[in-house]
């Protein structure tokens, strides 16, 4: 494979992220082709050395994405996180999905209950400021009170949760990154 | 499948490698990469990876040196948290493998 072949393929294996930082993966590479050719060897030899472009982008890839994940705890990072770990390879999908699909839709049932009921507290402590009768305005406003700091904690119990398992997905997957996986060592392993 | 066990092995102990060769001397990507290649048999590219993770760990951070042909490199060097981190590895694979040894020592 020649250099050119070879930074393509790494390229669109890394499609998807901030193009600075892919432009900083690939010069990584780049520089290493430089320092082999330099040193006398071919660019088919360096590229035999470094071993599949595509698996070596999905790697980085996954380690980018839960550096991500790390620094900003948003819904966007931690689907980003998931994916990213998924296309390793390392979780099988197959088994996984029919695992994660129902607690995902739970935990987003509680979500939305608990945004649902924080709306109809509102609407209550305002209703009760305004149209209630008069001694039932007290207790009305208390009722919406009580009522939106239920929701407010089950959104936050929700939201624990859901870091909780996010967390326990990307520990899995830099397990297997690190240990498990004979992933970066091209052909000749993956007999 | 001793292929496979053999990686598993390598991809464990790549981490303790690179900070060990770090701790003689700081170094640049292609010279790492290419000196645990010709060691210890290593896929190349695994390395990069590898250096990325820890420089997010804290273990290692880099500076740029002119280089005598073509684009600055850049160098690695390990960080105290490096050091630190390579003294506990040290130690757990040196009583690991002495146990190891041990066990195998008895099959003679």
């Amino acid at each position: 494979m020649s250099r050119e072949l070879f930074l393509g393929r790494l390229r669109t294996g890394l499609a998807g992220l901030p193009p600075e930082t892919i432009e900083d993966f690939v010069a990584d590479y780049a520089a290493h082709f430089d320092e082999g050719v330099a040193a006398g060897r071919s660019e088919a030899d360096v590229a035999a050395g470094l071993g599949d472009p595509s698996r070596l982008a999905r790697e980085l890839k996954a380690e980018a994405g839960l550096k991500r994940w790390e620094a900003e705890r948003n819904p966007s990072a931690a689907a980003n996180a998931i994916f990213a770990v998924l296309g390793l390879g390392v979780l099988d999908v197959v088994i996984l999905l029919p695992i994660l699909l129902p607690i995902l839709g739970t935990l987003l049932g509680f979500g939305i209950t608990s945004a649902v009921g924080f709306g109809a507290g509102a609407f209550f402590f305002v209703i009760g400021a305004f149209a209630g009768a008069a001694r039932d305005v007290g207790a009305a406003m208390l009722a919406g009170l009580g009522v939106m700091a239920g929701s407010v904690s089950l959104g936050a119990l929700t939201a624990l949760v859901t870091i909780g398992l996010v967390n326990a997905l990307v520990w899995y997957g830099r397990l297997h990154l690190k240990l498990l996986k004979p992933a970066l060592e091209g052909g000749e392993v993956r007999k | 499948m001793p292929e496979a066990v053999q990686v598993q092995l390598k991809r464990g102990v790549l981490e303790l490698c690179v900070l060990a060769l770090l701790s003689r001397a700081d170094a640049y990507a292609y010279d790492i990469a290419a000196r645990l290649a010709a060691a210890i048999d290593m896929g190349e590219g695994t390395i990069y990876p590898l250096m990325r993770r820890m420089q997010s760990d804290g273990l290692v951070d880099t500076y740029l040196v002119e280089s005598p042909a073509g684009p600055p490199r850049k160098y690695y060097r390990l960080t105290p948290a490096g050091r630190t981190s390579l003294a506990a590895q040290k130690a757990e694979w040196t009583s690991f493998s002495a146990a190891v040894g041990d066990i195998l020592g008895d099959e003679k």
